[in-house]
C-alpha cells in the first residue's frame, strides 16, 4: 500500500507541484490549504509523513500550531517544515516542536524526495528489530545510518535529518576535513556558508547538552570541519 | 562671523549708556553755564544802569580820541616845533586841510590845527565877520551843555575867539599865517565832564560863499563829534564804586574804545589756550568754545570782539574764556549802556567762574567709570551667553554631523533633547528628521532581504514547476526552452540568495558569541586553506610566530577573511600574488589582505564597503552566465569588523603595485 503524505500549504501552485511530484513517485498525497482543514483531515486519519508550511493563510504561525497538534497525536510521525522563511529563530522554533527536518522552499524536488525517502527508511528501520544493522562507532559516538540514530555516551542525540547527514559525513572519515561544500552536498541542502556554520553550531549544542566536555567537531578555519580522530 | 563675535558687537550697544549720560552732563553743564551767564548778565545790566545814573553821559555818536599827554614844554606860539615829541593823532579826513594835533595835560586840552587854504579871506579886525571869513568852528559838549567857539583872526597874533555863551570854558591860543594857509594853536580848559569835541574848518571862498570841512570824524557818515577821553578821566572813577568783588568792569564807547576800567579778577588771565593736563575729559568732551584770552587783555585800548559789537548794537552777550587756573574760567558779559533809550556805549563785566568745571569733570569721570564697568559686565555676560549658546549649537552640529556616518548609517545621539528653548526644538527636529532618515535607511537596507523573501514563493513555484516539467514528455525543441527557463530561474535564485545573505549575516553577527582564541591560528588555517584554491596565484603569509590572544568570533573572522580572499582572488591576474598579513597594532590587531592587480578608482575607496557596491563589471560576468556580483562581500566584511569594534579600509599600494584591504580590530566587548 502506498505511503500517504500530507501537504499543508496555502500556496495552490506549490501545493499542486509538490503533490504532482510526490504522486509521480508513487506516494498517495493529500493536500490541505489551511490549518483547520488539515486538523480535521488528520482527525480522520494520520498520514505517514507531513510537509507543513509555517505561514498558513492568515495564520503566520499556523504551521507551528499544527506541528504541536500532530506531535500530540503521534510521537513518531515524520514532520518536515517547508517554508519561505529561513531565519534561525524559525528553525529553532520548528525543531523544538519536534519536527524532523526543516527545509526552505528553494529546495529542489529531488532533494525534497531524497529527504522523504530517508525519513521513510528511518521509520521502517525503527520498526525493525534492532541488531542486524551496521553501526558506526567512534569513541563515545555510535551512529546507526538506517535508523538515523546517533548516541553519545549511549545517550541519543536528537538530530534532524540534515544534521544527521552532516555528522554522518564527518564521522565516516574521522580526522578528514570536510569542506562546507561537501557538507552541503551530503546533507542535500543548498544554503549559504552562514547557514552551515549555524547548523554546526546547533549540532555542537545538542552534543554539549549531553556532555559538557564535548569537543569532537573541530573547526578548520578557511577549510571546513572535521571529526577528531 | 561667529555668533559669539556678533553678540559681542551687539554688546557694544551698551556704549549708548555712557553716551546718554554724557549728553545729560553736557546738557546740565550747559544749563548751569547759561544760569551763570544769565546771572552775570543781569548783574552787568544792573551795573550798567547804575553807571548810566551816576557817570557822565556818553555822546550819542562819534569817535573816541585818546588824548596823549601834552609835551612837557608847550608854548602857545603857533609853532608846531614843540609838538614834535607828541604822538600825532592821525586824522585822515583832515589831511587835505593840513594837520591836527591834540594832547591833554591836567584837564587842559592842547590843540594844533594847520589849515591849507590858498584863498585867504581874513576877517576884519573888528567886528569879526566870521561868517564870511576863514575860521575854525570848535564845538565842545560838556555834559548837557554845548559851547560853540569861533576862532578866526584877521592877522597873526593871539587867537581871537568868539563864544556863544559867557560861561564857556576859557580858550586861548595863537593864529599864525603860513605859506599854505594858517595855523592855530590853542589850549582849552576841560571841565570834568567835558567830553565831546567837534571842529570845522570854515573856508571862505573868493566869491563870498563858505565851505565847511569837518575836522574830526567822517563827514560821509556825519560823525563830526570827537569823544575825548583822558587817562584820568571820570569814567574809571565812576566805575570804581560799582565794581563787585572779584570782577572787573570796562566801559566802552560806541566804537568799542575803552573809556574806563576798574576792578580785579581773582585769577590771572592767560593769553593763550594752554591745555589743562588734568581735565582732559572735560576739555575733550564738554568744554564750551572758549575765546582767545588775548582778545580781552586788560591793557587793550579797543575791545574789538563780537560780544562787544553785539552789546553796542543793543543786545546783551556773554562769552567764556580760560584763565590761568585750570579749574576756573572767566565769564565776560557785555551789556549796552543806554542814555535816553539810545545805546551810546557798552559795559563789559568779567568774573571768574569755578566749581562748574569740577562738578562736570567729576561727573564725567564717574560716568565713565560706571559706564566702563557696565559695558564690561554686559559684554562679559553677553560673551558668556554667546559662548554657551554657540557651544550648544556647535555640539548639536557636531552630533548631527556625526549622526550621519560616512558609510551612510545613522548614529543619532543628539544633545539638548530636553531643552525647552529653540536649540532644544532644533535638536528635536533633527532627531525626528534623523529618525525618519533612519527608518528610510533601514527600509532600504532590509529591502533586499524583504524582497528576496517575497520573491521566494513565486520562485519556488517556478522551480518546482520546472522540476515537474522534467518528468513530462516534451519534444526536444521544447526541452531547450525548459532548460533555459531553469537556468534563468537558478540564476534568479542565486541572486535572491545573495541578497538574503547580508541580512542573515547581520543576524548571525548579532547572535555571535565572543570567545578567546588564537587569532594567529585562525588566520594561518584560513591562509593555508586558500593556497589550495588560489590556482597559480601565489599566496604569501606574514604571520607572527607567537599566538595572538583575541576576543571575538573566530567563525566571523574566518568568514571575513574568506570574503577578502575571494575578492582578492577575483582581481588578481593569473600568476599574481596575494599576501595575507596579521600584525599587532597599537590598539588591537590588523589583518590585511593585499593582492597584485589594478588599483581602486579613487571615488570607490570610501564606498567600497557599502552594501550593493561592486567594482566588478556586471556585464562581463553576466555574459559568463554567473550570478551577478552584488557587492555584498565587502559589506559583510565591514559588518564583521565593526562587530569587533574595528574598521575596514581599502588602499592602493604604492606604485600601483596592487590593492590592500585592512581590517583593524580591537575585539568584541567583554
Amino acid at each position: 500500500m502506498a505511503r500517504q503524505i500530507a501537504i499543508v500549504e496555502d500556496e495552490p501552485a506549490i501545493r499542486a507541484n509538490y503533490s504532482d511530484a510526490l504522486r509521480r513517485l508513487g506516494f498517495e498525497v493529500q493536500t490541505y490549504a489551511s490549518r483547520p482543514e488539515a486538523s480535521s483531515g488528520f482527525d480522520i486519519r494520520l498520514p505517514d509523513l507531513v510537509l507543513i508550511d509555517i505561514g498558513l493563510g492568515d495564520e503566520p504561525e499556523g504551521g507551528f500550531e499544527l506541528c504541536r497538534e500532530l506531535r500530540q497525536k503521534s510521537a513518531t510521525l515524520p514532520i518536515i517544515f517547508l517554508t519561505a522563511r529561513d531565519s534561525d529563530f524559525d528553525v529553532i522554533s520548528g525543531l523544538r516542536l519536534g519536527a524532523d527536518d526543516y527545509l526552505t522552499k528553494d529546495v529542489s524536488l529531488p532533494h525534497l524526495t531524497a529527504r522523504i525517502n530517508t525519513l521513510f527508511r528511518r521509520v521502517d528501520a525503527l520498526r525493525r528489530p534492532q541488531g542486524a544493522e551496521a553501526t558506526l562507532k567512534n569513541g563515545d559516538l555510535s551512529l546507526q545510518p538506517e535508523r538515523m540514530r546517533v548516541t553519545w555516551k549511549d545517550v541519543e542525540v536528537p538530530l534532524t535529518v540534515t544534521e544527521f547527514w552532516m555528522v554522518h559525513t564527518m564521522v565516516r572519515h574521522p580526522g578528514h576535513v570536510k569542506s562546507r561544500d561537501a557538507l552541503m552536498r551530503d546533507a542535500q541542502v543548498v544554503v549559504d556558508d552562514a547557514t552551515i556554520t549555524s547548523h554546526i553550531k546547533r549540532i555542537r549544542k545538542k552534543f554539549l547538552a549531553i556532555d559538557a566536555n564535548f569537543d569532537e567537531i573541530e573547526t578548520m578555519h578557511g577549510a571546513g570541519y572535521r571529526w577528531r580522530a | 562671523m561667529t555668533l559669539r563675535l556678533k553678540l559681542v558687537l551687539i554688546a557694544l550697544v551698551t556704549l549708548l549708556l555712557p553716551w546718554a549720560g554724557f549728553q545729560f552732563i553736557q546738557q546740565m553743564e550747559l544749563l548751569l553755564r547759561e544760569g551763570q551767564e544769565r546771572a552775570q548778565l543781569s548783574s552787568a545790566r544792573a551795573l550798567a544802569q547804575a553807571f548810566v545814573a551816576t557817570a557822565p553821559a556818553l555822546p550819542a555818536t562819534g569817535r573816541v580820541a585818546v588824548l596823549p599827554d601834552a609835551p612837557p614844554v608847550l608854548l602857545l606860539d603857533g609853532s608846531p616845533d614843540d609838538w614834535q615829541d607828541a604822538a600825532l593823532q592821525p586824522w585822515p579826513s583832515v589831511a587835505p586841510l593840513g594837520r591836527v594835533h591834540l594832547a591833554a595835560r591836567a584837564s587842559t586840552l592842547y590843540g594844533l590845527i594847520e589849515v591849507h587854504d590858498p584863498s585867504r579871506v581874513r576877517a576884519d579886525p573888528d567886528p569879526l565877520a566870521a561868517g564870511a571869513t576863514d575860521h575854525v568852528e570848535l564845538r565842545l559838549g560838556a555834559g548837557d551843555r554845548r559851547y560853540v567857539y569861533e576862532l578866526g583872526n584877521a592877522a597873526p597874533g593871539p587867537l581871537q575867539v568868539r563864544v556863544d555863551a559867557p560861561d564857556a570854558p576859557a580858550l586861548r591860543g595863537e593864529w599864525v599865517e603860513t605859506a599854505e594857509g594858517y595855523r592855530i594853536e590853542f589850549s582849552l580848559f576841560l571841565p570834568r565832564d567835558g567830553l565831546a569835541l567837534a571842529a570845522h574848518v570854515v573856508d571862505a571862498g573868493a566869491t563870498g560863499g563858505t565851505r565847511s570841512h569837518p575836522v574830526f570824524g567822517d563827514p560821509g557818515r556825519g560823525e563830526d563829534t570827537l569823544l575825548l577821553w583822558l587817562d584820568d578821566a571820570g569814567f574809571s572813577r565812576a566805575l570804581q564804586p560799582l565794581v563787585p568783588p572779584g570782577a572787573r568792569l570796562r566801559v566802552l564807547a560806541a566804537d568799542a574804545h575803552v573809556l574806563g576800567k576798574a576792578g580785579n579778577l581773582d585769577v590771572g588771565d592767560i593769553a593763550s589756550r594752554t591745555p589743562w593736563p588734568n581735565s582732559w575729559i572735560y576739555r575733550a568732551l564738554l568744554a564750551p568754545p572758549l575765546v582767545d584770552a588775548s582778545d580781552y587783555a586788560w591793557d587793550l585800548d579797543t575791545l574789538d570782539v563780537d560780544e562787544v559789537w553785539q552789546a553796542l548794537s543793543g543786545i546783551e552777550a556773554s562769552v567764556w574764556r580760560p584763565s590761568n587756573n585750570e579749574r576756573t574760567v572767566i565769564v565776560a558779559a557785555a551789556v549796552p549802556l543806554r542814555w535816553d533809550g539810545a545805546v551810546r556805549g557798552a559795559l563789559v563785566m568779567e568774573q571768574s567762574s569755578d566749581a562748574l568745571l569740577v562738578i562736570a569733570n567729576d561727573a564725567v569721570a564717574k560716568l565713565m567709570a560706571t559706564s566702563l564697568i557696565a559695558v564690561l559686565v554686559a559684554s562679559l555676560v553677553l560673551f558668556g551667553f554667546a559662548g554657551i549658546l554657540s557651544f550648544r549649537i556647535r555640539r548639536l552640529r557636531n552630533a548631527t554631523e556625526r549622526a550621519l556616518r560616512p558609510d551612510g548609517r545613522l548614529d543619532p545621539k543628539l544633545p539638548h533633547l530636553q531643552s525647552v528653548d529653540e536649540v532644544g526644538d532644533l535638536s528635536r527636529s533633527f532627531a525626528r528628521l534623523l529618525d525618519e532618515l533612519g527608518g528610510y535607511n533601514d527600509y532600504l537596507r532590509t529591502l533586499a532581504s524583504k524582497l528576496s523573501h517575497e520573491l521566494n514563493t513565486p520562485l519556488a513555484i517556478v522551480r518546482s514547476s520546472l522540476d515537474n516539467l522534467d518528468h513530462e514528455p516534451l519534444p526536444p525543441e521544447a526541452r531547450v526552452y525548459a532548460d533555459r527557463a531553469r537556468a534563468g530561474a537558478d540564476r534568479l535564485w542565486g541572486i535572491l540568495r545573495t541578497m538574503h545573505e547580508a541580512s542573515r549575516m547581520e543576524k548571525a553577527i548579532k547572535a555571535a558569541e565572543a570567545e578567546d582564541f588564537d587569532l594567529t591560528r585562525v588566520v594561518r588555517g584560513c591562509a593555508e586553506a586558500y593556497r589550495g584554491i588560489a590556482g597559480n596565484r601565489q599566496v604569501h603569509m606574514m604571520l607572527p610566530e607567537s599566538p595572538i590572544r583575541f576576543h571575538g568570533a573566530p567563525d566571523l573572522i574566518a568568514q571575513a577573511l574568506d570574503k577578502l580572499f575571494d575578492n582578492a582572488k577575483g582581481f588578481t591576474p593569473e600568476g599574481g600574488w596575494i599576501r595575507i598579513k596579521l600584525a599587532l597594532d597599537v590598539e588591537g590587531v590588523e589583518i590585511s589582505v593585499a593582492n597584485s592587480g589594478p588599483p581602486l578608482p579613487a571615488k570607490m575607496q570610501e564606498r567600497l564597503f557599502d552594501s550593493l557596491v561592486s567594482m566588478r563589471d556586471a556585464g562581463s560576468l553576466r555574459a559568463a552566465g554567473e550570478v551577478p556580483h552584488l557587492g555584498l562581500g565587502l559589506y559583510i566584511v565591514r559588518l564583521i569588523a565593526e562587530a569587533h569594534d574595528g574598521s575596514a579600509l581599502a588602499y592602493n599600494l604604492p606604485a600601483e603595485a596592487g590593492v590592500e584591504f585592512r581590517l583593524r580590530l580591537k575585539g568584541m566587548p567583554r
